[in-house]
């Protein structure tokens, strides 16, 4: 398992400040909710793969990109589609609409944390002013999410080992038997993820209530304006103009 | 030996929030999260499972609250645990997101009636707490024409249509007593289970 706290930007052709990532992390769930067009969501997208791919990850990105290539032709095909039975359409609208809804929002989470690292992020939130209580939790927070994917593949494969089986048949025929067989391990390996990184927190004095210095320059630049600017109008685009284009019929 | 030796410290050093416990707390809301979206994803396919999702959200996440509120024994763990649910599961509608946030505080006040040791207000403080499931779906609510526009546009016609018929003027009442009642079930379980496993091993 990936034990490092956050990822890094060492090899990025730009770095950006992590409050310029949270922000972008709020528009793209803001998207997410408020453009019903395909094709706001999709120009927001690809935008994030390409920062993604700036910020130093240029496999993941592209790997990101060409599913939502295959998503977005999918959906396309499927509008021009006559006579297929209704079902097959239904259920292919509902699992290619799950991925385009889901889409902004975990490219951001994973845009914070592949690309920056804990004490960057820390220390970014100390330069506003916002008090170290409001800033752990928000950063375990995103910390955890793969964590817990990770460790949900692992309790999947042991059962698999055991012969216990997690197809829908056995969840609706035994379930309390699932939820004890899975959210029991899972609390309980991530419970002693927990318990290191609050040993670890222990030994870099974060409980000290002192104001704290960092090795870590934290200075919005001109690109992280630039940014801003760039992912605000594009939601707005997205929201308002392409929601106006599709009531004109276009 | 040395993990026994920082979960006792948890408990019994002061009634002040440590980084400690805010790890603790951010942690959990993490799970609690990924283990919610998992069961929307899986309940939002069908209208009526849909609509139902709070009574199967509180059976199974009942155990994560309960076992966040009781490692950290102090004021805020359920009030952290509910403002990142609330950011995360209304940040859509931003009236959903408050009364998420203020369901939260009204199950911090639950637990700091019992003064953060009795055991049955901290079961009863999820009962509370879970109603913050319905929040999310206020907008259908609150703001019905552009929600069903939405899953219109998102899900089909007949999805939406489903939806719209079983949204009806007392669907939020019959959404808040399923809530309560999957975390009454919820409790249960966890009681159950904690008994079972954490106490045994000296986790709680």
């Amino acid at each position: 398992m990936d034990l490092t706290f956050y990822g890094e930007d060492i090899k990025g052709l730009i770095k950006v400040d992590p409050r310029t990532k949270v922000l972008i992390f709020i528009t793209s769930s803001l998207v997410c909710v408020s453009s019903y067009s395909d094709i706001g969501i999709a120009m927001y997208s690809v935008l994030l793969c390409i920062l993604f791919a700036l910020c130093g990850k240029p496999l993941t990105a592209l790997k990101a990109a060409i599913a939502l290539g295959v998503v977005l032709f999918i959906r396309a095909v499927l509008g021009s589609s006559e006579g297929a039975p209704e079902v097959v359409v239904m259920v292919i609208t509902l699992i290619t609409t799950s991925f385009m809804f889901a889409f902004p929002t975990l490219m951001s989470i994973y845009l914070i944390v592949k690309t920056t690292r804990i004490s960057h992020f820390l220390s970014a939130f100390q330069a506003m002013h916002i008090p170290v209580k409001a800033v752990v939790p928000v950063a375990v927070f995103f910390r955890f999410l793969p964590t817990v994917t990770d460790e949900w593949n692992g309790i999947r494969k042991a059962m698999a080992f055991r012969g216990i089986s997690l197809s829908p048949v056995q969840i609706i025929t035994h379930p309390w038997r699932t939820i004890e067989y899975v959210l029991i391990p899972m609390l309980f390996s991530t419970m002693s993820v927990m318990e290191e990184l609050a040993a670890a927190t222990m030994a870099r004095g974060m409980d000290i209530e002192v104001k704290r210095t960092s090795y870590e320059e934290v200075k919005i630049r001109l690109i992280d304006y630039l940014l801003i600017v760039l992912f605000i109008s594009l939601f707005a685009f997205a929201a308002v103009i392409a929601q106006k284009i599709k009531a004109g019929g276009i | 030996m040395a993990k026994k030796e920082i979960s006792n410290t948890t408990n019994k050093d002061g009634k002040k929030m440590r980084v400690k416990d805010l790890i603790f707390a951010g942690a959990f809301a993490a799970i609690y999260v990924v283990v919610m979206l998992l069961i929307v994803m899986v309940c939002g396919t069908i209208p009526v499972l849909y609509l139902i999702t709070p009574l199967f959200v509180g059976i199974v996440c009942a155990t994560i609250y309960e076992l966040c509120v009781l490692k950290v024994h102090k004021f805020g763990a359920a009030l952290i645990l509910g403002i990142l649910f609330a950011v995360t599961a209304s940040s859509g509608y931003l009236p959903g997101m408050f009364m998420a946030i203020g369901v939260a505080v009204l199950a911090e006040v639950v637990l700091l009636i019992g003064k953060y040791k009795s055991k049955k207000l901290f079961l009863i403080s999820y009962l509370v707490f879970n109603l913050n499931m319905v929040c999310p779906f206020s907008n259908l609510y609150l703001n019905r024409d552009s929600f069903m526009a939405m899953a219109t546009d998102y899900y089909g016609e007949s999805y939406a249509n489903g939806v719209a018929a079983l949204a009806t003027s007392w669907m939020p009442f019959a959404q808040m007593g399923l809530a309560v009642a999957g975390a009454g079930i919820g409790v249960l379980i966890a009681s159950k289970l904690i008994k079972k496993h954490f106490e045994k091993a000296g986790i709680v």
